[in-house]
């Protein structure tokens, strides 16, 4: 088999949510480990920390927007 | 906050990554992170984006600038410092403004740019600052509260004891219209600003209010007329289409050159006015001598302050040199936007009543009880009104529960004619007739009722007149009745139009009401001058400028309303509501968010904290499946749009008079007009998304408490949000409106002694599964809100109140027991509903009603009893 370079992520259980959607769309995750981890492709990482950033902001009120 | 979260990789993974990263602007921190011990991963991404930024800008602006010998090191280092800030500021770097010598001793400061004034409410001087800030500045935040609330904007950091005002048209207009003048504005701006006053507000102040009250708008003999001391202001206005077409040329033209264009009358002269219920009132009824009458003309309660003295609101008429005054009439269909129009032009209209002189509108006897003595933020208010003798129009804010009806009652007793009060829903209809006998002489003859069940009119010449505004403003389908009533209002002219809950009304219907109603004078109440629609602006040219509002941080120190604690609570989405709440893309994502198992194990034990308080507890939640699922699961009586009358005025009693009922849940129905002073803590499980004006409507519902005077006594306001979801948005718009007065909003992240409660609910994995199937089960239409309230015939869209939810529903078939079981084999298995209602657990016989009704509760049983046995024969 070949060997895939991986990434680690640490987080908590509604961020890990919000991955495993993403991941329905456009696979990245190598690994579920338990609640808290994850193994993900390390070529995804940008985009997927990007497009998490993108999804947190939207539950987020700030005054210019008004 | 959500968004502050960021993804912690571990340190091993590749290298290369990392440094095609640090070219995007994103993400330049990581190199720091990298440099850096571990902890720095803690550092907020905010503050360390900024942070590097400035290292690196410093280190550049170090290697470009070679340091010259001559020069001392601490001078470059200034010179270096002030580079670096008016970086940072850019465009508002004010640092070129000087300050003045003693500027310790003066608490404002000035943005040339865009006239906010930061007021340092810390000053010994602060309080007259303060009044003076009111009376020609919107406020935009007051951040009175101890706890400090250290909140960013484009501008600064401003911590707690800082206010910000803003200087606008609007509310110079408000300041020119309550009497003061542009020199004295600017020159009392001047001693209490901290810097020279820029010139760019100055000509800002100069600007604005030079052509600000030479026009006024008059009702004269049901006519409208504009009316000047300055015939060039007129001819100027006229020049402008709009209003040279709205303008009625009246053929009675006399032969003066003047009087061809307009007609002129003699201006009218101030007398001696004192609002009843007032100290001064009493002063004036006491003192017969009368000394004191010339100085009661202002109202009184601000006689001491720094800026009367020196503006002088007890001045004469602006314009004492013309005695004259010009006029013409225009088409009263138009007169809206004439009044836009001529506020487009620069030229706002004053709408002033001098209701002493008017001998034409018949006077109407009322005043109010001598009992009745008004709060001194209320005589302020109407003294800001009355400031000049004569009724001037505008807007008066007041909090929940600090009394609006009583100012606008007195507000009537002044004027003292003809009086229409409009409102939203017949049920406020009925309560401000109420009121109006409660704390005025008016007699039953003089007032009375138009809505869509009562038509009355008053008895003789002059009376008032309550209804609602979709009564007045509604313009087709029209019962006989009605349409007579309409005439009967159209037809005359009112002293006074009260407007109540100004900022719900459509500006449309708005429009209505203005234009067919003829009216020397408007007063609109409202406790939150706030509209999500950014329709405020229309309410300054129709109704008039806003008089007057109250600091609720004021109000709360001197025991008028509660003091309340506020917080938001945040509970995290379980990981299984969480995904199917992700996946969820329609309504149904709301009714996820609210019945996370969290969020009830949070509203269980504040619940139970508060009841071992000693609290009385309000729960909201205005989707009415979570409220029942809430309600079933926790064991507390509940009240909806469904509920019976009986069954709701039980719960109610209970609630008040008994110590073993300290909850209740209320939906959407609770919002208004409910009166429980018994509550003191109040949760909200969900809400209408941003809606800022029902968390201040909210609030309010605390404000009122009884215990309000209690030593030490606090009311408590939780909101309880699920994590990372759309809420925590909403929840934050929502809080600006009260942020904006002074109130703290503290994040409680976890409560502790969550998991020690006993009987925690939804405690298992498998408790919560079973709760989001059902969830899941749910039909999309439950995440509807406010579905159970249904408004009155003559009822604004969207306001409810909660003794009257509509006509009553009959069931459409009549239902037998026991022939269904017996149809299905069924006869002899008996069944226990488990997961009952608390209201049926609460004692049948709880209310005790009258001989009267129970009799005839009695005889229609009968009754009822004897037709079904008529029926079976």
């Amino acid at each position: 088999m070949r060997a895939i370079k991986g990434v680690l992520l640490t987080c908590d259980s509604a961020v890990k949510q919000i991955l495993l959607t993403m991941n329905e769309k456009d696979p990245f995750v190598i690994e579920d480990l338990d609640d808290y981890h994850l193994v993900i492709k390390a070529d995804e990482e940008y985009r997927v920390r990007r497009e998490l950033e993108a999804e947190l902001e939207k539950n987020t009120y700030s005054l210019e927007t008004n | 906050m959500a968004s502050k979260r960021a993804l912690e990789g571990s340190g091993e993974a590749g290298p290369s990554k990392r440094r095609r990263a640090e070219d995007s602007n994103d993400y330049v921190d990581e190199e720091y992170h990298s440099e850096q011990d571990d902890n720095a991963s803690f550092v907020p991404r905010g503050a360390t984006i900024n942070f590097s930024a400035l290292t690196r800008k410093l280190a550049e602006a170090r290697r470009a600038k070679p340091i010259d010998g001559d020069e001392s090191s601490l001078d470059a280092h200034r010179r270096q410092q002030d580079a670096l800030v008016s970086h940072i500021f850019m465009d508002q770097d004010f640092s070129f403004l000087h300050l003045k010598p003693d500027h310790a001793s003066r608490p404002l400061w000035i943005s040339p740019d865009d006239g906010h004034i930061i007021l340092e409410a810390f000053s010994p001087i602060a309080e007259q600052a303060q009044d003076f800030l009111v009376a020609i500045s919107e406020p935009v935040s007051r951040y009175a509260d101890s706890c400090c609330v250290i909140y960013t904007s484009r501008h600064a950091i401003r911590p707690a004891f800082i206010h910000e005002y803003k200087l606008t048209s609007y509310s110079l207009y408000a300041a020119v219209s309550v009497g003061l003048q542009t020199e004295d504005i600017i020159e009392v701006l001047n001693r209490l600003s901290k810097v020279p006053v820029p010139e760019t507000i100055t000509n800002f102040i100069r600007e604005r209010t030079l052509s600000y009250g030479k026009v006024k708008l008059v009702l004269k003999h049901n006519k409208y007329f504009v009316e000047s001391s300055h015939p060039e202001t007129l001819q100027l206005l006229l020049k402008d289409k709009v209003i040279r077409e709205a303008r009625v040329v009246s053929q009675l033209t006399d032969n003066s050159i003047k009087a061809a264009t307009f007609t002129t009358t003699k201006a009218p002269v101030k007398g001696n006015l004192v609002i009843p219920g007032t100290k001064e009132a009493e002063k004036k009824k006491d003192d017969t001598a009368g000394t004191r009458i010339g100085a009661s003309i202002s109202g009184g309660a601000a006689d001491a302050d720094l800026f009367t003295s020196i503006v002088g609101v007890d001045n004469d008429e602006i314009d004492e040199d013309d005695d004259n005054v010009h006029a013409f009439e225009i088409d009263d269909a138009k007169i809206d936007d004439v009044k836009k129009r001529c506020n487009e032009l620069e030229y706002p209209m004053l709408e002033e009543y001098d209701f002493r002189n008017d001998t034409v509108n018949a006077n109407l006897d009322i005043d109010l009880k001598p009992a009745t003595v008004i709060r001194p933020y209320q005589e302020t208010s109407l003294s800001k009104m009355f400031g000049n003798g004569r009724a001037r129009s505008g807007i008066i804010v007041l909090p929940c529960g600090a009394g609006k009806t009583l100012v606008g009652i007195t507000a009537a007793c002044t004027i003292k004619k003809s009086c229409l009060v409009l409102c939203t829903s017949s049920v406020s209809v009925m309560q401000w007739k109420q009121q109006f006998m409660q704390w005025s002489n008016v007699t039953d003859r003089q007032i009375a009722v138009f809505t869509a069940d009562q038509k009355e009119r008053f008895a003789g010449e002059s009376g008032i007149v309550v209804s609602t505004y979709s009564m007045v403003a509604n313009t087709h389908n029209r019962s006989h009745e009605s349409k007579k009533m309409m005439e009967f209002l159209t037809s005359r002219e009112w002293g006074f139009i009260l407007l109540d809950e100004v900022h719900v009304v459509p500006a449309a219907m708005f429009r209505r009401v203005v234009t067919t109603i003829k009216a020397h004078s408007k007063l609109g109440l409202t406790a939150t001058l706030v509209r999500e629609d950014d329709k405020i602006a229309d309410l300054n040219y129709m109704i008039g400028p806003k008089l007057y509002e109250a600091n609720w941080m004021d109000l709360a120190a001197k025991g008028h309303i509660a003091n309340v604690q506020c917080a938001e609570v945040w509970c995290p989405m379980t990981p299984e509501f969480y995904k199917e709440y992700l996946r969820e893309q329609s309504r149904k994502r709301m009714l996820l968010y609210c019945m996370n198992p969290k969020k009830f194990q949070a509203c269980q034990f504040l619940i139970k904290f508060h009841e071992a308080r000693g609290d009385k507890v309000i729960v909201f939640s205005d989707n009415v499946f979570a409220l029942e699922a809430y309600a079933k699961k926790l064991g507390k009586p509940y009240i909806h749009g469904g509920t019976g009358q009986v069954e709701r005025m039980r719960v109610l009693q209970w609630f008040q008079h008994d110590s073993n009922v300290n909850t209740i849940f209320l939906s959407k129905v609770g919002d208004t007009s409910i009166d429980l002073p018994e509550a003191t803590c109040l949760i909200q499980i969900s809400s209408h998304f941003g809606s800022r004006r029902q968390e201040a409507q909210r609030l309010g519902r605390i404000l009122r408490a009884k215990r309000r005077n209690d030593e030490g006594f606090n009311a408590f306001f939780y909101s309880l949000v699920s994590k990372d979801t759309q809420e925590m948005f909403y929840s934050t718009k929502r809080q600006q409106f009260l942020i904006d007065q002074g109130y703290a909003f503290k994040v409680i992240t976890h409560l502790d002694g969550l998991e020690d409660l006993e009987d925690l609910v939804y405690k298992t994995k498998d408790e919560q599964i079973e709760l989001i199937s059902s969830v899941l089960l749910a039909n999309e239409s439950e995440a509807d809100l406010g579905t159970d309230i249904r408004g009155n015939e003559g009822d604004l869209a969207g306001t409810v109140t909660s003794k009257d939810f509509g006509p009553t529903r009959f069931p459409a078939a009549q239902r037998t027991t026991g022939s269904l079981t017996a149809l299905s084999g069924a006869q002899h298995m008996s069944y226990v509903e488990q997961n009952k209602s608390a209201n049926k657990k609460l004692a049948r016989d709880a209310a005790p009603r009258h001989k009267l009704f129970s009799r005839r509760d009695k005889d229609k049983a009968t009754a009822r009893k004897e037709q079904r046995a008529m029926g079976r024969t």
